[in-house]
């Protein structure tokens, strides 16, 4: 079985609990009163897909304002970038299609998109709606996913999701992180979008 | 078995998962691979009590910005963390070494390393944590006692909106470790971006740093870094010198992961091409300790070839002060030119054409020209009188009057240019050079060895009521002696004044060094074998013959023993501390009750 090293980045405006996501996917547990990231925080967690390893090395990104020129480190290179908003905030959501704009314009032309609304247990306060979410996931081709962080929704799926669009390795060797390109997908991914 | 190790590691950078496993998905993050278990190894319960910073300061001092401020000449503009300490007299000499010297033209991205001295005793409070860190070492990558390492990324480039017409600043990572590639490397991913986006950078990248295991030799550590994961292997004491000990991995993107053959190995050929056809006599040099200086065109230039001189003889290590890169506002400037006595033994770097006549007396120089300007070797062949040199506009080449004690070797030469003439990658002769040196340096080391070795008291003569034997002492003309039958004329085979060499070399400061290091070494297994003999020993039976005043002295005895045991890392046999409590233990139960009490207390301090 051979291993695989993908970087995967996270993005998207501050308190939509991007780290409580990498927490619970590696760690599995939850800290209501997390720290904000300085910087990036930095985790790795191998799973099996199929006949490979992948190992996510995964850069979780800050969320505030002063570290919004450091993004560039983080998704360069990556095979994927979970983009994440909160579902109870109109302005995350905002927030995640300028980043979608930066990805495009900067980032990896390869890389695998992957959209998660997070905090999708308060549903009392959601302000996004779940259709308007997808038909936008859809139109760019993005993995889409509501999680919860909390109460352990989604999270690992958003990650299985994503070794399924990575490329399997031709023998030459080629290095990671060839995915789809943003706008002109596969046809075959679509459906699993729909 | 060392070597069987190092393969396995090898290994294991490209799969470090343990396969085994069923359940794939629940491999830990951590995979730091740990060598088979040394003395004392309980490092990850240790990793755990580290505070806020530790993890940084294990492997950082600090991290300095130097600017051009117009008023002020060169400023530290920050200190990262903030709190870190520097005093006054650092700050200066990391302002003037952090910046080339003379309008050496450095335009564009310049990176380099100095060494200076710690002005104050500033104890760590991680201190015993890294000294068992440390232990695994090798001799010439442990942690400086005395003096820091810099480490710079200048940029200069033309900048119109600034007054001065060009934007000048260094990048400064201030270390006691000495692994300059490592480090290199780690500045190559920072400065540039740090350039670019300022502070937040460097607070992102320390935050990284902070968050690193701690320099353990021998593991395999992956260090992330600013969206890269580096990895690197500090290499151990018990390594086979001269193997590599990573391997790329097939599948490497530099955006995403960096596999680092060394840390420490500098293109030895690259940076002695320049003088080239005299680089066994620069060994003896260096070897000897003699006062040598390297007048170059840059300071990276000049801390390239100090690196080189002081490594070409590991590993030994080279037992004298060293400056990669020295200007004159050093500290110790005066200390190193003075002419009212001989020069010291260090080994300096040098850009300022000021020191063409300040340190015109000095008995060894080597003149380096622009690297740039390449394929000149081969003319330089005769070693250059002294006195020819007068100006820093002199021929590159080396100046002296020194007679080297072996033959040359015209093998390795030969080997060389026919590598150059046939564009061997310099990869290739860089690993050629360096076997050289190493086998010339093992040869040379290999007759200490044994004699030092054969110093050691027999075991039969340690017995645990006297206290331990002591080693015997150096004797040069016995030494000498052993050279006619097991000299190094079995593993080289070079010819020359070999037992002049040995002379000369005993008076150095490298044999003073290495034979100090050695005696500590051995004193510490007769220390060991004697606690394993007391400790076999049925003391509880012996009590029982002597008096209340004799048993309370074992006790105490015994309980200095056991501490001097945990302070020096005694190289133990597992489970002896264990035994020698359980002995203190039952002698003192043997005692009265009132005396239990006292000595069951824990000594004060």
């Amino acid at each position: 079985m051979s291993l695989r090293e993908l970087k995967v980045c996270l993005l998207g405006d501050t308190g939509v609990g991007k780290s409580s996501i990498v927490w619970r996917f590696v760690e599995d547990s939850f800290d209501p009163n997390i720290n904000p990231t300085i910087g990036a925080s930095f985790m790795t967690k191998t799973v099996q897909y199929q006949n490979e390893l992948h190992k996510f090395l995964i850069w979780d990104t800050a969320g505030q304002e002063r570290f919004r020129a450091l993004a560039p480190m983080y998704y360069r290179g990556s095979a994927a970038a979970i983009i994440v908003y909160d579902i109870t905030k109109e302005d995350s959501f905002q927030t995640l299609k300028n980043w979608v704009k930066e990805l495009r314009q900067h980032g990896p032309p390869n890389i695998v998109v992957a959209i998660a609304g997070n905090k999708c247990d308060l549903t009392d306060a959601r302000e996004v709606p779940e259709k308007d979410a997808k038909d936008y996931a859809d139109s760019i081709h993005a993995i889409f996913v509501e999680t919860s962080a909390k109460n352990a929704i989604n999270i690992n799926e958003v990650f299985i999701e994503i070794s399924k669009r990575i490329p399997v390795v031709e023998a030459t060797g080629a290095s990671s992180g060839k995915g789809f390109k943003l706008g002109r997908q596969a046809s075959e991914s679509r459906r699993t979008c729909c | 078995m060392a070597l069987q190790g190092s393969e396995e590691l090898g290994e294991q950078v490209e799969e470090p998962e343990d396969l085994d496993d069923q359940d794939a998905s629940s491999i830990s993050p951590a995979e730091e691979i740990t060598l088979p278990p040394g003395p004392g190894g309980d490092e990850e319960s240790e990793e755990a009590l580290l505070l806020p910073w530790d993890r940084f300061s294990a492997w950082l001092h600090c991290i300095c910005v130097v600017g051009f401020d117009l008023e002020l000449g060169q400023a530290v503009e920050v200190i990262y963390p903030h709190h870190s300490k520097l005093s006054e007299k650092e700050k200066t000499s990391i302002c003037y070494l952090s910046f080339p010297d003379s309008n050496s033209g450095c335009l564009g991205d310049t990176q380099f390393c100095f060494r200076f001295r710690q002005g104050s005793n500033r104890k760590s409070s991680l201190g015993c944590f890294l000294e068992t860190a440390d232990r695994d070492a090798p001799p010439c990558l442990k942690r400086e006692q005395g003096h820091y390492y810099g480490y710079v990324y200048f940029r200069q480039v033309r900048d119109k909106s600034l007054k001065r017409g060009y934007f000048q600043k260094s990048l400064v990572l201030i270390s006691k470790l000495p692994y300059v590639t490592f480090f290199h490397s780690l500045l190559k991913i920072m400065a540039p971006e740090y350039f670019e986006k300022q502070e937040p950078c460097l607070e992102a990248a320390c935050n990284d740093i902070d968050r690193w295991p701690t320099p353990h030799p021998g593991r395999i550590l992956t260090l992330p870094i600013m969206g890269v994961v580096l990895k690197i292997r500090i290499p151990t004491c018990y390594d086979k010198p001269g193997t590599s000990q990573l391997v790329h991995s097939a599948q490497s993107d530099s955006l995403v992961s960096i596999v680092l053959p060394t840390i420490h190995e500098v293109d030895l050929f690259r940076c002695f091409y320049p003088v080239f056809f005299h680089i066994q006599m620069l060994w003896e040099l260096v070897l000897l300790g003699e006062a040598l200086v390297v007048m170059a065109p840059s300071p990276a230039e000049s801390s390239d070839t100090v690196l080189a001189l002081v490594s070409c003889i590991s590993p030994l290590r080279y037992g004298s002060d060293f400056r990669p890169y020295f200007t004159i506002h050093d500290s110790e400037f005066k200390e190193y030119t003075t002419r009212t006595q001989a020069p010291p033994s260090v080994i300096l770097g040098v850009t300022n054409p000021f020191f063409a006549k300040t340190l015109q007396h000095w008995p060894h120089i080597i003149r380096i020209g622009d690297m740039k300007q390449a394929g000149e070797m081969a003319k330089q062949m005769k070693v250059k009188k002294l006195k020819n040199l007068k100006t820093l506009d002199s021929k590159p080449g080396v100046y002296t009057a020194y007679k080297p004690y072996l033959n040359k070797d015209e093998d390795i030469i030969k080997q060389l240019q026919k590598g150059v003439q046939q564009k061997r990658p310099s990869a290739a002769q860089n690993a050629i050079l360096r076997r050289y040196f190493l086998e010339l340096t093992q040869s040379f080391i290999i007759p200490l060895e044994r004699y030092v070795a054969s110093l050691m008291p027999l075991q039969k003569t340690i017995s645990p009521w006297k206290s331990p034997p002591q080693l015997r002492p150096f004797i040069q003309q016995d030494f000498m002696r052993t050279l006619e039958k097991a000299g190094p004329q079995l593993t080289s085979r070079l010819k020359g004044d070999w037992i002049g060499l040995y002379r000369h070399f005993l008076k150095s400061p490298n044999f003073d060094g290495w034979f100090r290091n050695r005696r500590r070494e051995m004193t510490q297994k007769l220390e060991a074998l004697h606690l394993e003999a007391l400790c076999e020993e049925d003391l509880q039976q012996r009590i029982q013959k002597h008096t209340e005043v004799e048993a309370v002295d074992l006790v105490l005895k015994l309980k200095d023993k056991l501490t001097q045991a945990e302070r020096e890392q005694l190289p133990l046999r597992p489970g002896t501390i264990t035994k020698l409590r359980s002995h203190i233990d039952a002698v003192i139960l043997a005692l009265p009750e009132d005396l239990q009490g006292i000595l069951h207390k824990p000594p004060t301090p």
